[in-house]
Order: structure tokens, then C-alpha cells, then sequence
């Protein structure tokens, strides 16, 4: 036993229990009907009914029962309580097609157990069979096929009867899936009517069809003819002769054909007409064939009268019809060399090879005549299909004849103009255009009457040569298409040349595409100049080759990083174009795409930045800032100048300058001999604080405007005298107590012995005590102080007309004019000034004190202005100066008579005080 | 053989002579007739007679040495007890006649496609023909039925068979199947001409 496989243990031990058990396979009770099968959406009630001993072992009855579907608890609603041991349930409109009911009882403690299951199964009834319909095919059995209806989802048998009159067939029952037709196992039996008809049958009903009736001879399909063969005549070239066989059912009906032919390199089919073949026939001769064209035929038949159905085509056969002469002459033309002598030219004779529908059988050769006039004709016969002769410059005519096996074709006549020849009468309103994918040309006829029309086409590119081919059209011809093999996307250059009886016309051109596309490639932009808010951008025009089309027009795509594109369109004859509007200091990417009518194509993104300026503009900018700029500094230079006495009022403290101050007018014992008084009277009243007292050599008989004219040697002078100035008033004004500079001429080496001066008062405050003070210096004293005789000297130069350092005329003047403020004085040294400053005359004018000292001199300067400014002259200015000049030689003379001894002294108010 | 040709074809009233009757219940058919009949019967003729001199060829070929070279002698036609038929008849008469030869043909083929089945297994093309031959006869004496039936109100009619070939041997079998087949071709000509 140990041996024993484990499923044939547990195989006998299932069928011992089950033999041995039966009545635990016996089940507590059964579902009514036991296999349900219901119409689909119809009303269904099924009942349990329990078995008695059942319901003792689980003590329950009818209605601990639980009706459920596919394991889902039916609604007690549907339930209903027929007796103790029996329960019903209800289904309205069962929408299941299939659906498992149980039923089930609740034992003790609520627990389910099955009873009983049934499945119910839902669907329809069948329809009656529509469209019945029988085919007999030649040597098989009889098939019908009808329409089966709808859908039952119940397993419906189709049984297809059939019945003589006097007999009835087997019936014919459906394969299993395929439910719409069934072939009958007996053989066809002609010329006796048979009934048919269909019957489906399912678990809801039955159906039958309609019942037809029929001969099966009128639902036969024939066999094919057979052995199809095709012969051609000698005698016609237009005929061929078909032959057959029959199919077998020939011998019980009688058939009629349907031949179709076309020739070999054809699709479509052309039918010899059914009339012609409404016989049974083995055989039939077609007609009106072209010579020497291959033909390909095909057969088929069905019964005489058109009942039942045309067999299958049979194989195809074909046959070539015999040789005829051509029917056409070649197309004829010439093309003249370029190489050509005095006396002669090489003329190329071209012609084409006759189509087979023309040629009417195999070219042997091609025979060449030349005829020049009042000559004897040349006669060339070639295989080829050109031939070159040498020719005068004469007028020929050429002649073209081909020949076969049976004949010569008609002679195509073609004028050679002479040399020179002016052509002439070109056609009008050429056209090209596609149409029925062919090339069209169309063109209006010259008046004059035309023999032929040449065409030459040839496909323009950059990359390969213009390789001409040409048709010839017939004189009455004013439109055609292309015959050659003609590519879309390529653009044609089409050349029409009318040949008149004395030679060809004016050839036109025209362009035309078969078929247009988009171009293959995009134009590639750049810019030619960019400015701050525009652009020129500029292209090339698209290479021929990758138009694949008439350009129409171009689009300019220009956008910033952030901003949206903006399309312009160009027109197609442009090649640049101005983008404005622009932004400044920004990245534009830009593309370009050419369109023909077919559509576009982008060319490659460019991108460029517009300047932050645009050109000139900064220079615009810089150029009047700079020029502004340097006004204003000029200007200020100017009014600096113009008032640096006031500026240097401000900045530099006027300083008493020792070099003016005389020893003599120390003494208070001493009157005073100028206007010091004035002077005195000045200060008194505390208007001026900072005065510089200069003394300037008047003794120049120099006339004014020769210093005035070198302004450079006054400014140098200036410059110096300030330096003067400034290094002596730097040294007593800034310290009061500071020791007055002494010269260290070695002329004058004797040790000079400077006074203190102590500032009584400065900047309006009036001294307390005035102090003299014995100077211990040894510095030396200012060239003026130190050599008086130079002032002397001075004064005689002046005399003699020489000229003297400006320094010294200053010093002069200053001395001259000592109650007048700088303004004053710089208003008669300058030329500038002299003409502006009139405000200071006024402002000199107005102040009390100093008019009252003052006004000789001021008036004087005054009148001397006004003068000079009338008379644009200083002439008497000089004469000023030379009063003056008597005056400071008069102080020089009483200078020479006091020691040389000097002594501090102040311009502050209180005068000057004698230590 | 015989009683299984009756019951094939003939079950009602067969092994005796078919009655010419008036009676319509006896000429109940499980549909109306065509009413075209007699154009059947002549287009079935002419099959029949169009066909029994290849089927006549093809059973003798099929049967081999001496058949062929012997036609006269072993195949020639002449049949004591074939149903008559004059073609002079009235077309009921003709009918009924016509009747009688088919039936008795068609057992007779009966019998002969059952012998060469076992004696010239191979002769498929033969057994074809005869298998149709059969069948033809089968709808000619269908439409013939319904002709009686439909237009003489004729139920039954009397028909003769040929004698069982069962226990002949095998030559006896091939020569009264060659003789049959010759008389057949003869008779079937001069019925289809006959309508």
C-alpha cells in the first residue's frame, strides 16, 4: 500500500465515503425548477421545499430559509411563506443572464447552510432568420448563410431544412460559433426546385425563416474558363484571339463570358462588351488593338440567362499584337554648337524615340535627310537617335522618317535657319502650372501660322547644370503637359520655341514647380548694423535647391528673453529689412522662414543686443557736458580773476607791506604830507580792515595799453609782485609780532634793525595800547627799502622813457591811489575790467569815506575810464601817471634825505605811530 | 438491393405497377410543384443525355480488357427488359413512361455503383459519374412525379427493375453494367428528343 500513488488513495477513499455515505450527499431539500432557463427581464419565482427529516435534525422550517444570489442575501420583500417546508422568492424583470440561486438555512446559532443551488439562466428567444441565401459553387456542395437576428446568449441550434416535393434532405445543422451558414452534405441536383429554409431553436422558443425556393442551376457559381491562351494575326496588327476552356458545368447550362483587357504596363481594365459575349464560346477574337502592344486578358462566366453568379476571373494571359508601320513622325529638333568656322557650323539634328503606340513595332533605323537650295539632298540613315552635320550658313531643311519591319514612317520636316537669323515671333502669356500631377504649359499662338512647338525644360539648381529635354507639340497646340519624368519640389525652367516654315521663333521662359513643398531649409538672418532702438537685419535669398518653391514671402521672428515673438513679414524680394522699435540694451534672438505656398521653414536663431546708446549719442552727451564744463570752468576762471582781489581779500589778509613804509612818516613828529589823514579817517570808521597798501611806480611813460597788451608779462609780474606781497604780509599780519623779512643783499649787508610792531587793533579792534617796539632782526630789508636808489633810478628810467618791472608800476599806481580799494585799482589795470565794472564805480561812489578821500583819484580813474572807454584809448591815463609820477618823486626826494633806518608801522586805525 | 431501392424511392405503392389515378390525397407532395416543370425534365434530359456517352466510356474503360475492344459484343444494347418508351405518346403517356425508365435506371445504377465501387475502386471518375448520373435521376424522377402529379393527377405508376446483380460474378456484373449503360445512352437520346 505504501506503493499506492497518493491520488488513488484519495480517490478511493472520496468514493468509499460517497458509497458508503450517501445520504450525507442527500440534500435537505430542492429548488423548483431545478434548471431554470427565463426570458431576459421577465419575472422569475423559484421555491425551496425541505425535506421533514431535515428539518427535525436542524429543527427549523420554512422560514429559517435564505434565498441568495452569486453568495448575496436576497431581500426578505421577495420572500414568501408558502408552508412549513416550503419558501418561495420572486425576481421582477430578472436582469441577470446568469445567476446562481441558493437556498439556505439558519441553523442553531445562526449558522448558513446550503440547501440547494440552481443556476438561472436568462436570455431571449430566437428571431426568425433573415436574408437566406444559397450559393452553389461549381463541383462543391449547396451553401446557404442567413442572418442569425439577435443575440440570444442562449445555446440556439440553426438547422438549415431543405426538401424537394416529393422528398426531403437532411437537415443541415450549424458548426458550433458559426451560426449564419451550413453546407448541405448531399451534391447539388440541377433543375429540381428545393425549398430551404432556416429554424433556430433555443431553450425559450423557435424560429423559422422564410422558406425559399429554387432551382439550385440558377445559384451556381461556375468554375473559371480555363487554359486561357491569347494568339496574334499577321494579317490585322489590331487583333488578338483569346481561347478557352470551359468549366465542366458548361455541360448543364449554358454560359455567358465577361473578358476584360489592358495592355501590359496599364492598371486600368477595359471590358469587351458583355453583348458581344452572351454565348457559351470557347473563343473570341478582340479588336481594335494598336500594333505592336503587349495585351493582357482575363475571363470569367456565369449561367447564360444571369441567374446565379459570375465565377472568379480566370489566370491572366496576354498577347502582343503584330507590327504596323509607325504611325507618327519622330519629334524633330536641332540644337547649333557653339564651335563654329567662318563658313560652317556643327548642327546637332535631335529626335526623339517614338512612343510603342506610335512606333507600331521595333525602330530598325532612322532615316536623315538634308536638303539645301537648289542642292542635292544628303541622305544619312542612323540608329541613334542625334546626328551632327557640318552645314553652311545656308538655309537647310531636314527630314525625319523612322522605319520598322513593316514601314516608314511620315517624314518629319524640320527648317534650319540660315546664319545669321534674326527669330522672332515669340509665343504670348506663357504659363506654366501643375494640374492632375502633370506639368502644364499654356501659351497663346503667334499670329503667324506655326508648324510645331518646341519645349525645353530643364530643372534649375546650384549644384548641377541646366540638362535641357524638349517635346514637340503640334502646330495647333497651345497647351500641354511635360511628357518626361517631372519631380515636385524642383523648379522648371521652361522655354517654348514655335518653329515657323522658315525657321524657329523667339523662344519664352517660364518657371513652374510640378509641385511645391515648404523649403528644406530656412534663410539665415544677421544683422548688417544694430542701433539703440532698430536693427537692420539682412539675408541671403535661399539656394534654388531648397526653395521647393516660388518664395512668397518671409517672416522675421524676433523676440527679447522675456518678452513674446513678435512676426513681421517680408516680402520675398527683399533681403534685409529694419527691425524698429526696438529696446536699448537688450538681447534679441531672431529667426527667419521663408514660405512658399506650401508652407514655411524656420532658419536658424540669431541673436544679437541693441547698444545701451545709440551711435553719436554719446558723444552728443560728452561733447556738451565737456564743452558746459569747460565754460563754466572758464567762466569761473574769469570771474575768479575777475575777482581775485576779492578772493584774495578773503583767503590772504591784507599785510601791511614794509616796503612801503617810509621811516619818515614814522615820526609823529612829522606832519603828514600825503592824505594819510584820509587815510586815518578811513579806518577810523572801521569799514576797511584788510588793506594792502601798494606802491607802484608811476614813473613809467609807457602809455597803458602796450602793459595791457602783454597781459602774460602783467600776470608774470603779478604773479611776482603777489609773491612780494605775500611773503611780507604773510609775515606781519599772520603774527603780529613776527619779524619783518630783511634782504640779504650783500649791497646792503649792514645789519638793519627791524621795530615790533604790535597790532593796536586788527579786524576791527581797535589797539589798546600802540607799542614800538626796537626789532632785533638782522633780516634784510625789501629791494624798495633797501635801495632807495632804485626808486630813484626808477624815477629817471620813467623820465627816460624806459621801461620799468610791472612790479614797480604797481607799487606805483598803488602809491598813487592810496585811499582807493584794490577793486579800484585793478578796475584801471584791467582791460576786462575796465570795461564790466562799472557796479564797483558805482559801489567805489557810494562808500562815504572813501569818496571823500578818495575822489581826485576816483575821479580821475573815473573820468580816465570813461575816456578810455569812449575813446577806447589811455592816452590820458599816461598823462595821470605822470602826475603822479612828480608826486612820488617829490616823496622820493624827501625819502633821501631821512636815514635809512626803518621802523615797524601799521595801517591800523591809529596810524601810523612813531616808536 | 431491391428493397432498398423501394424504399429509397418508391414508398408508396412499390414493386407494383404505379396506378394511373385521380386521386389527389395519393399525389400529396411535401410543397407545391414548380410550375416550370417541364423545362426541367427537358434541361434534365438533356444532362443525362449529355452526360451517358462519357459516363458510358468511362464505366467500360474502368472496367478493362476486354470491354473496350468488345463494345457490341459485351455492351451493346440490348436489354430484354427495359421500360419501353414512344416518343409519338401523349406527354402523360410519355410522362409515365419516362417515369418507368428512371425508376428502373436508377436501381439499376444503384446496383452498378455499389459493384464498381468494390470491383474498380479506383475509378474515381467513373463512380463520380455515376453518383451523378444517379442523382440526376433522382431529381428527374422528382420533377416527372410532380408533373403527374400536379397536371394528370397521377399517383402511382407501376415500374420493373433490373434483376439483382448480387450474386453474379464479377464479369456477369461488369457486362450487365455495360449493357445497361449502353442502353441507357440509347434510350436517354431518343427521351430527350422526345420532349
Amino acid at each position: 500500500m505504501p506503493t499506492l500513488p497518493a491520488w488513488v488513495v484519495q480517490a478511493l477513499v472520496i468514493f468509499l465515503t460517497t458509497g458508503s455515505t450517501g445520504q450525507l450527499l442527500d440534500p435537505c431539500g430542492y429548488i423548483y425548477p431545478e434548471s431554470p432557463v427565463i426570458q431576459y427581464g421577465s419575472n422569475f419565482t423559484a421555491v425551496c421545499v425541505l425535506k421533514e427529516k431535515c428539518m427535525d435534525n436542524y429543527n427549523v422550517n420554512a422560514t429559517y430559509i435564505v434565498w441568495k444570489t452569486n453568495h448575496v442575501a436576497v431581500p426578505k420583500e421577495q420572500y414568501t411563506i408558502i408552508n412549513r417546508t416550503a419558501s418561495s422568492v420572486t425576481f421582477v424583470s430578472m436582469a441577470y443572464l446568469s445567476v446562481q440561486l441558493t437556498c439556505n438555512i439558519l441553523t442553531y446559532g445562526q449558522l448558513e447552510q446550503n440547501v440547494y443551488g440552481v443556476t438561472v439562466v436568462s436570455g431571449f428567444p430566437p428571431e426568425e432568420p433573415k436574408n437566406l441565401s444559397c450559393i452553389v459553387n461549381e463541383g462543391k456542395k449547396m451553401m446557404c448563410q442567413w442572418d442569425p437576428g439577435r443575440e440570444t446568449y442562449l445555446e440556439t441550434n440553426f438547422t438549415l431544412k431543405s426538401e424537394w416535393a416529393t422528398e426531403k434532405f437532411a437537415d443541415c445543422k450549424t458548426k458550433r460559433g458559426n451560426p449564419t451558414s451550413c453546407i448541405v452534405d448531399y451534391a447539388p441536383i440541377y433543375f429540381v426546385n428545393i425549398e430551404v429554409w432556416v429554424e433556430a431553436e433555443n431553450s425559450l422558443g423557435k424560429a423559422t425563416s422564410e422558406h425559399i425556393n429554387f432551382d439550385p442551376v440558377d445559384r451556381v457559381k461556375p468554375n473559371p474558363p480555363r487554359n486561357l491562351s491569347v494568339s496574334n494575326s499577321e494579317e490585322l496588327s489590331s487583333i488578338l484571339k483569346l481561347s478557352w476552356i470551359n468549366p465542366n458545368i458548361r455541360n448543364v447550362i449554358r454560359l455567358k463570358y465577361n473578358i476584360q483587357y489592358r495592355t501590359k504596363d496599364a492598371t486600368a481594365w477595359s471590358q469587351i462588351p458583355l453583348e458581344d459575349t452572351v454565348a457559351t464560346r470557347s473563343s473570341f477574337t478582340v479588336q481594335d488593338l494598336n500594333p505592336f502592344t503587349e495585351y493582357v486578358f482575363r475571363i470569367r462566366c456565369m449561367k447564360e440567362d444571369g441567374r446565379g453568379f459570375w465565377s472568379d476571373w480566370s489566370e491572366e494571359a496576354s498577347g502582343v499584337t503584330y507590327e504596323d508601320r509607325p504611325s507618327k513622325a519622330p519629334s524633330f529638333w536641332f540644337k547649333i554648337n557653339p564651335s563654329r568656322t567662318q563658313d560652317y557650323r556643327s548642327v546637332q539634328l535631335i529626335w526623339k524615340t517614338l512612343p510603342p503606340f506610335e512606333a507600331n513595332g521595333k525602330i530598325l533605323d532612322y532615316e536623315v535627310t538634308l536638303r539645301r537650295w537648289k542642292s542635292p539632298s544628303q541622305n544619312y540613315t542612323v540608329n541613334d537617335t542625334e546626328l551632327t552635320v557640318n552645314l553652311t550658313n545656308d538655309r537647310y531643311v531636314a527630314t525625319l522618317a523612322a522605319r520598322n519591319r513593316v514601314g516608314k514612317s511620315d517624314a518629319s520636316v524640320l527648317p534650319i535657319p540660315p546664319y545669321p537669323f534674326q527669330a522672332s515671333q515669340p509665343v504670348t502669356n506663357l504659363k506654366a502650372f501643375p494640374k492632375d500631377n502633370m506639368l502644364w504649359v499654356e501659351w497663346t499662338a503667334p499670329s503667324k501660322s506655326v508648324r510645331k512647338y518646341i519645349l525645353e525644360w530643364c530643372v534649375l539648381s546650384d549644384s548641377s547644370p541646366c540638362v535641357p529635354d524638349w517635346q514637340q507639340e503640334e502646330g495647333t497646340v497651345h497647351q500641354t503637359y511635360l511628357k518626361g519624368n517631372i519631380e515636385e519640389s524642383r523648379c522648371y525652367l521652361i522655354v517654348v520655341t514655335p518653329v515657323y516654315p522658315a525657321g524657329p521663333g523667339h523662344p519664352q521662359s517660364v518657371k513652374a514647380y510640378l509641385k511645391q513643398a515648404a523649403p528644406s531649409k530656412g534663410p539665415t538672418v544677421r544683422t548688417k548694423k544694430v542701433g539703440k532702438t532698430e536693427a537692420v537685419l539682412e539675408w541671403d535669398q535661399l539656394p534654388v535647391d531648397v526653395q521647393n518653391g516660388f518664395i512668397r514671402n518671409y517672416s522675421i521672428f524676433y523676440k527679447t528673453i522675456v518678452g513674446n515673438e513678435t512676426v513681421v513679414n517680408v516680402d520675398s524680394s527683399h533681403t534685409e529689412y529694419t527691425l524698429s522699435s526696438l529696446t536699448s540694451d537688450t538681447l534679441y534672438m531672431v529667426r527667419m522662414a521663408a514660405y512658399t505656398d506650401e508652407g514655411g521653414k524656420d532658419g536658424p536663431e540669431f541673436t544679437f543686443t541693441t547698444p545701451k546708446f545709440a551711435q553719436g549719442e554719446v558723444e552728443a552727451i560728452v561733447v556738451p557736458v565737456c564743452l558746459a564744463f569747460l565754460l563754466t570752468t572758464l567762466l569761473g576762471v574769469l570771474f575768479c580773476f575777475n575777482k581775485r582781489h576779492l578772493i584774495k581779500k578773503h583767503i590772504w589778509p591784507n599785510v601791511p607791506d614794509p616796503s612801503k613804509s617810509h621811516i619818515a612818516q614814522w615820526s609823529p613828529h612829522t606832519p603828514p604830507r600825503h592824505n594819510f589823514n584820509a587815510k586815518d579817517q578811513m579806518y577810523s570808521d572801521g569799514n576797511f580792515t584788510d588793506v594792502s597798501v601798494v606802491e607802484i611806480e608811476a614813473n613809467d611813460k609807457k602809455p597803458f595799453p602796450d602793459d595791457l597788451k602783454s597781459l602774460d608779462l602783467f600776470k608774470k609780474d603779478k604773479v611776482s609782485a603777489e609773491g612780494h606781497s605775500s611773503g611780507i604780509g604773510g609775515s606781519s599780519c599772520m603774527s603780529s609780532s613776527r619779524p619783518s623779512i630783511s634782504s640779504g643783499d650783500e649791497n646792503t649787508a649792514s645789519t638793519v634793525q627791524y621795530s615790533t610792531v604790535v597790532h593796536s587793533g586788527y579786524r576791527h579792534q581797535a589797539p589798546s595800547v600802540q607799542v614800538f617796539s626796537r626789532s632785533e632782526s638782522t633780516q634784510p630789508l625789501l629791494d624798495s627799502e633797501e635801495r632807495p636808489e632804485d626808486a630813484q633810478l626808477v624815477a629817471e628810467s620813467g623820465d627816460r622813457g624806459d621801461s620799468i618791472p610791472p612790479r614797480q608800476q604797481y607799487f606805483k599806481q598803488s602809491c598813487g591811489q592810496p585811499d582807493t580799494s584794490p577793486d579800484t585799482c585793478h578796475f584801471e589795470r584791467s582791460d576786462q575790467l575796465s570795461c564790466g565794472s562799472e557796479e564797483d564805480l558805482v559801489r567805489l561812489k557810494q562808500q562815504p569815506g572813501l569818496g571823500h578821500t578818495s575822489q581826485p583819484c576816483g575821479s580821475e580813474q573815473v573820468k580816465a575810464l570813461q575816456e578810455g572807454s569812449a575813446a577806447d584809448t589811455f592816452g590820458p591815463r599816461a598823462e595821470g601817471h605822470t602826475e603822479k609820477l612828480e608826486t612820488v618823486g617829490v616823496e622820493a626826494a624827501l625819502d633821501e634825505g631821512i636815514p635809512k633806518s626803518y621802523l615797524p608801522q601799521t595801517v591800523r586805525q591809529g596810524g601810523y605811530v612813531p616808536q | 438491393v431491391v428493397p432498398l431501392l423501394l424504399v429509397l424511392h418508391w414508398k408508396h405503392g412499390a414493386g407494383s405497377p404505379l396506378p394511373i389515378t385521380s386521386v389527389n390525397a395519393t399525389c400529396a407532395t411535401r410543397h407545391p410543384c414548380h410550375s416550370n416543370l417541364m423545362n426541367q425534365i427537358r434541361n434534365q434530359l438533356a444532362q443525362l443525355n449529355g452526360s451517358a456517352n462519357a459516363l458510358f466510356i468511362s464505366y467500360y474503360t474502368a472496367q478493362g480488357d476486354p470491354f473496350p475492344n468488345n463494345l457490341e459484343k459485351l455492351c451493346g444494347p440490348n436489354m430484354t427488359d427495359f421500360p419501353p418508351f414512344h416518343a409519338n405518346g401523349t406527354e402523360k403517356a410519355k410522362l409515365v413512361e419516362l417515369y418507368r425508365i428512371v425508376a428502373y435506371l436508377g436501381a439499376s445504377l444503384g446496383n452498378i455503383t455499389r459493384d464498381q465501387k468494390i470491383l474498380n475502386p479506383n475509378a474515381l471518375s467513373l463512380h463520380s459519374k455515376l453518383n451523378a448520373t444517379a442523382d440526376a435521376m433522382r431529381g428527374l424522377l422528382s420533377n416527372v412525379h410532380c408533373r403527374l402529379c400536379n397536371k394528370y393527377h397521377v399517383g402511382h405508376v407501376d415500374v420493373s427493375y433490373s434483376p439483382d446483380t448480387s450474386g453474379k460474378d464479377v464479369f456477369q456484373k461488369k457486362k450487365l453494367g455495360c449493357q445497361l449503360l449502353g442502353t441507357y445512352k440509347q434510350v436517354i437520346s431518343t427521351v430527350a428528343q422526345a420532349f
